[in-house]
This record gives structure tokens, C-alpha cells and sequence, in this order.
């Protein structure tokens, strides 16, 4: 994995399982399939003769455009989730994620004011977590899914003894 | 750093002192003692209910002698007995209500913490920590003032729920209390040989007030006056094109909203005078709901200072604050009264409160470095401007667009005609991110933002060059460290030199022994 314009130099990011490439594929069916059926019922019923206004060509173009969309969506999600990293630093943990989109994150241990881990249901059925931190400001919106659940814990137990030790206040 | 410490005698609260249920004064009752609220309080507070009970029951008497019908003809009379059965139940099972709730509502300051009881069905027990104070308040809505009342809100660190408040006080022992909790959590002894003897009252010293005529200036010059002009030019060529007289009657709701709106901004803005104490910054401001706001030093998290298009003629600014534990407001007329450091002010103006927020600038020449971020373009003032290369991103904006660091704090700028320059002080800063999208990867620009607690300003610096953008993570990382270093303590007088001295520059928040 080549780094980003925007990592820091010098990082090794740890990156999150593989595995978590089915449940964002699952997340996908749900939302993408579900809108392109919705979209598709007009052209259904156009076909089907029972309604008249929607002409066959937006009948057709909308659902297809949306289908396309959501594949789209479906193809690039291997490489969002290979675009996921974490690192731990001396005092900081960086967290990066997105490719067209990219976002380098740095929360300092010092401010982390407590560590949830957080388990769905396909997470569950694939051993998975997800890690998500919270700081004094609403806008850290700092998460970490597809973690391996063994690392999950390691890693909250990390961060909690690092914050306990360099706790500031706000 | 126990909040206790200091005063030893105060270990536990004093078991014999059993006529709590008198009033005491809170100002020279023994430490730890339970106390309770004004006993006129709840009336204060319910007088709506009241009020409502009465035109429930008062509107039928009203509108028959309104018609010029009899007000007791045959039928009412045989209601009546009913009427006025129901009217003293519901009377008085408010009344009971407000004496019950009066009654098991009790507060304590003690240790290092106050502690406030309320509810008699359901008990609710809070206790916030004193040195985690972030703001007091005095509240006084008119009824409160006519009354001699006040309300003392107490935030902790916790976006929005948190707050402990006492409604209502009588003023002077609001007043005692807010100095007993200020010193307290501030780590002032009393001293062993003067034992629950009441905090004196910290000094303060005016440092700016905001004439009346100058807010008006502001409203009437304010981003709303803009579009109420719009609208109404609009409205007008509405109305002569489509020869339409029954239009005008659809702008009376919004004439009245506006209306509203600019009695809100000006009640609020009223008489603003800041002033400085050891214990922090004190605003006071309001025409007939008064505020007294007192900011702690330290706990500003962000300062924004803009300036609307058309108050740069007349050179004012307006600064805005993060404070946790304001959070988000809830309604805005009061949120953004409290969040509002100056509503307007002059140049000179801006750099008096900038120096209470931020005691040492960090820089050798601080008037230039400000001036240049609230006025400056290009590299004015030492700031790191979008590079020309992409400029096509921000036309107006790409030589206002930038950063500069001093040792203490991070100044953005932004805004061509909307003028803004953000101040985060290194210490303040919780978390921040880079954020590139595709359009900006071209340009080889990059945004960096700085998390900070809830409130109006935003920190963001807005198209960056990639390689000062990832300079100024690394830096800002260190730099933040530095600070949290620095910084060890919550109780500012064990730690910083009052900000009304004198600072030597050079010797920052450092020195103080603390246990």
C-alpha cells in the first residue's frame, strides 16, 4: 500500500481485516439493492401496463442509473477498506481512512475521554469489532471498524493505560 | 491536587447543626451544611402555571361580561360551586407542589464539590466537582430582578445536560456563593485562623463596556438587515408587478418575527461591560433579563472574531467563544448571548479582550500578528496564505485563506468579505484531522481541522498547501504536547499569574507546587 499525499511521512499503518469487506458488503445490499428494487417498480408497472405517465426511457434511466451507481459503490469498497489504518504513536493515535475523500486523524492519549467497542450482528458472526473513541469535542469522530476482536481488546486496553497516564484535563 | 486540601476543617459535613430547615444564610453558614432556595423561588419560577390557572378560570367570567351577558345567569349558578371546587383543587395542588418541591430541594457546598438534592417523587442527587468549573453564572429574568432574586448556573465539563442550577438566590447570597465556589475551586485558603469565614468577593476592574448606540449601529448594520432589506425591496416590486395590494398582509408575521428577533438581540446586548477579576472574566449585560457570566481563566476553548461586510466601514467585530459545558444552544436568543465574548466592539476593543483570553500571546509583536489576521492579506503578519497555484478554488478568498502559529496559539484566517480569524490556543486542542478530496488532491491542497468543544466557532483551515498543511500536523501535534505538559492543574491561581498583573513576558503558565 503505497502512502497518501496527505499521511505523514514515515507512518506504518496497521491495517484493519480483511474480513471486514463482507460486513460493508452486507451494509451495501442493504441500503443499494432495497433503493434500485424501489426505483425499479414504476418500470415494472409501466411494463406491465397498469400505469401510463412514466415514459419506458425514465422508466428505464432512473433504476439503471442508480444501479450503476451502486455498483459502483460496491466495487470500491475492497480498496476503502485496504485504505483503513491505524498507528500508534508515542503520544497520539492516527487513524486514516477514504481514498477519493481522505482523512488523516490525530487523537492525542491525553484527551481521549473514554473507549467504546461496539459488536453488530455480522460483525459478531465474523469475529469482528469495531473501536470508537471519544474526546471532549463532539467533532472527534474517531472510529476504527473490522478490528479483529482479540485487537480490539489489546488496543482499548492500550489506550486506556496510555490515556490514564497522560490524562490531561480539557 | 486534592480539592480538599485546603481546608482541612471542612472533612465533614457537621452533623448537629439540625435547624436546616430554617433559611440560613448561605454566606455565613458553616461549611458542609445543607441549604436550601429563596422560598419565593418556586412562585418565581411557576408563575406561568399560575397565571395559566387563573385565565383558565377567569376567561369564562371575562367573556360573558365582554358579550354584556349577566356573568352569573341560572346556568353558571349552578356550576359555579363546581367551578370553584375545581379551581381551589387545582390551586391548591400546585401550590403544594411548589412548596414540596421548595422544600426537598437542598444544596451544599463542601469539600470539593456542591451537591444539589431535588425531587420528592423522584430524588435526583447532583454533584459536580469544583476545579472542573468551566463557567457561573448569575441569571436574572425580570420577574427574578423585581423580586431581588437571582439564579446561580454552575457548568462542568459536559456538552449541555450538566449544568447545576439554583433558582432562585437572594442576589447577595448569589453573589457570596459564586465568590465561596470561585475561590474554592480556584485553591484559595481562607486561612486555619478564620474558619468558615465567607470568601471575600474577588476585585474586579472594568476593561469595556458597549454603548448603546453602537449595538443599535450593529443590528441595524447585521447580516439580518441585509436580507430584510432584500426581502423588502423584493416585496415591493412583487407587489407593483403583479398589482397585488392583499400581499403586504403576508409580511406582517414576518415583520412581527423580525421584530422579535432584534428585541431579543438587543435586550441581550444591552449595557455589555466586561470585566476582569483574578477568578476570570466577567460579563454583564442585559436591559430587563440580567446576566453576570463569569469565565474562569483557561476555560475559553476557541475564539472566533468576524466581521460582516458592512460593519468594515465603521472597523467593528464581534467575537465569539467555546466554553464547555455552553454546548450547543438550545434556543438561540440565550445560547448565543452566552457565547458571545463582545456582540460589538472596536479594534481596540478586540485586542483588550484577546489579552484576557490569551494572557501571553506567544509573540514578541502582538498587534501586528492579530491586526494581520483580522485585516491582513498575503503573508502580512508572518500567515502561510493558500498557494497561488490554487487559486481558482478560492477566487476571493486563497490570500486571506491561512494560518500562523505563535507559542501559545493557532490563528486561522479566513473570509474575503466575511471576515474571521479563529484562535486556538495550543492547549485546548482535543483532536484534528487532514481531509483532502479529489479536487483538492489536484490543486495539491489539503484542509486541516482542529476539534474543540460544542459551541459557534469551528476551527478549519481551508486549502493549505499538502506540504504545509502535514508541517502544521506534526507541529500542532508537538505543540499540543507541549502545552498538556505545561499545563497540570485545574485550580488557576496555583498555576497562572493573575491575568490583571503584569506578566513578565517569556514565563508562561509554569511555577506553582501542587500536591
Amino acid at each position: 500500500m503505497h502512502t497518501e499525499a496527505i499521511d505523514p511521512p514515515g507512518i506504518i499503518w496497521q491495517r484493519v481485516s480483511p474480513k471486514y469487506v463482507t460486513v460493508r458488503v452486507v451494509q451495501w445490499a442493504v441500503g443499494n439493492l432495497l433503493t434500485v428494487l424501489v426505483l425499479a417498480l414504476p418500470l415494472f408497472l409501466v411494463l406491465m401496463d397498469v400505469w401510463a405517465w412514466p415514459p419506458l426511457w425514465l422508466a428505464v434511466t432512473v433504476p439503471s442509473v442508480a444501479l450503476v451507481l451502486a455498483i459502483w459503490r460496491l466495487v470500491l469498497i475492497p480498496r476503502q477498506v485496504r485504505a483503513i489504518g491505524y498507528a500508534e504513536r508515542d503520544d497520539d493515535l492516527l487513524i486514516r481512512t477514504g481514498i477519493f475523500f481522505q482523512r488523516t486523524m490525530a487523537v492525542p492519549y491525553g484527551r481521549m475521554q473514554y473507549v467504546d467497542i461496539g459488536v453488530g450482528p455480522v460483525e459478531r458472526g465474523l469475529g469482528l469489532c469495531t473501536l470508537k473513541l471519544h474526546t471532549a469535542s463532539p467533532g472527534t469522530n474517531a472510529h476504527i471498524p473490522g478490528l479483529p476482536a482479540a485487537e480490539g481488546a489489546r488496543l482499548r486496553e492500550q489506550l486506556a493505560a496510555r490515556g490514564e497516564a497522560r490524562l490531561a484535563g480539557l | 491536587m486534592t480539592a480538599d486540601g485546603p481546608r482541612p476543617e471542612t472533612g465533614a459535613p457537621i452533623p448537629g447543626t439540625g435547624n436546616a430547615a430554617l433559611y440560613p444564610q448561605p454566606g455565613n453558614a458553616p461549611d458542609g451544611e445543607w441549604l436550601r432556595v429563596h422560598p419565593a423561588s418556586p412562585f418565581v419560577r411557576g408563575w406561568v402555571a399560575l397565571a395559566a390557572i387563573g385565565f383558565f378560570f377567569g376567561r369564562d367570567v371575562f367573556e360573558r361580561s365582554l358579550q354584556g351577558r349577566p356573568v352569573f345567569d341560572d346556568e353558571l349558578a349552578g356550576r359555579a360551586p363546581w367551578l370553584l371546587v375545581g379551581g381551589a383543587t387545582v390551586l391548591l395542588v400546585s401550590v403544594l407542589g411548589f412548596i414540596l418541591t421548595w422544600y426537598f430541594t437542598k444544596y451544599q457546598v463542601s469539600g470539593g464539590y456542591v451537591r444539589v438534592n431535588s425531587g420528592f417523587l423522584f430524588r435526583q442527587q447532583r454533584q459536580a466537582r469544583l476545579d472542573r468549573v468551566q463557567a457561573i453564572d448569575i441569571v436574572q429574568p425580570l420577574l427574578a430582578r423585581i423580586f431581588g432574586l437571582a439564579e446561580l448556573r454552575f457548568e462542568v465539563a459536559d456538552a449541555g445536560e450538566s449544568a447545576v442550577r439554583l433558582a432562585y438566590l437572594k442576589i447577595d447570597d448569589a453573589r457570596q456563593l459564586r465568590a465561596t465556589i470561585l475561590a474554592r475551586a480556584a485553591g484559595v485558603t481562607t486561612g486555619p485562623d478564620r474558619p468558615g469565614e465567607p470568601a471575600p468577593e474577588a476585585p474586579e476592574y472594568q476593561v469595556l463596556s458597549v454603548p448603546p448606540s453602537r449595538l443599535v449601529g450593529s443590528l441595524l448594520l447585521s447580516e439580518q438587515s441585509l436580507f430584510v432589506l432584500v426581502g423588502g425591496i423584493a416585496s415591493v416590486v412583487l407587489s407593483a408587478v403583479t398589482d397585488n395590494q392583499a400581499f403586504y398582509f403576508y409580511l406582517i408575521p414576518a415583520v412581527l418575527g423580525l421584530a422579535a428577533s432584534y428585541w431579543g438581540l438587543f435586550n441581550k446586548g444591552y449595557n455589555f461591560t466586561a470585566a476582569i477579576s483574578p477568578d476570570g472574566i466577567r460579563l454583564r449585560y442585559g436591559l430587563l433579563d440580567t446576566q453576570a457570566q463569569t469565565l474562569p481563566p483557561g476555560r475559553i476553548q476557541a475564539v472566533k472574531i468576524s466581521q460582516p461586510p458592512l460593519w468594515r466601514p465603521l472597523g467593528w467585530y464581534r467575537i465569539q467563544v467555546n466554553v464547555a459545558g455552553y454546548g450547543i444552544v438550545e434556543n438561540a436568543g440565550e445560547g448565543s448571548a452566552r457565547t458571545t465574548l463582545l456582540p460589538v466592539g472596536t479594534l481596540g476593543d478586540v485586542m483588550s479582550m484577546l489579552a484576557l483570553v490569551l494572557p501571553d500571546p506567544g509573540t514578541p509583536e502582538p498587534a501586528v500578528v492579530f491586526a494581520a489576521g483580522l485585516n491582513g492579506l498575503d503573508s502580512d503578519g508572518g500567515f502561510i496564505t493558500t498557494p497561488p497555484r490554487a487559486r481558482w478554488l478560492a477566487p476571493l478568498g486563497w490570500r486571506r485563506n491561512g494560518f500562523t502559529a505563535t507559542d501559545t496559539a493557532l490563528l486561522l484566517r479566513s473570509g474575503r468579505w466575511w471576515r474571521q480569524l479563529v484562535v486556538v490556543p495550543h492547549q485546548r486542542t482535543q483532536s484534528m484531522a487532514l481531509h483532502q478530496g479529489p479536487l483538492a488532491r489536484r490543486f495539491r491542497v489539503a484542509d486541516l481541522v482542529l476539534h474543540t468543544t460544542a459551541g459557534p466557532v469551528v476551527p478549519r483551515l481551508t486549502q493549505a498547501g499538502t506540504g504545509a498543511a502535514l508541517a502544521l500536523f506534526d507541529e500542532q501535534s508537538a505543540r499540543a504536547r507541549l502545552a498538556r505538559k505545561r499545563q497540570t492543574t485545574e485550580q488557576w491561581l496555583r498555576q497562572v499569574v493573575p491575568a490583571g498583573s503584569e506578566i513578565p513576558h517569556g514565563s508562561p503558565q509554569e511555577g506553582g507546587q501542587h500536591g
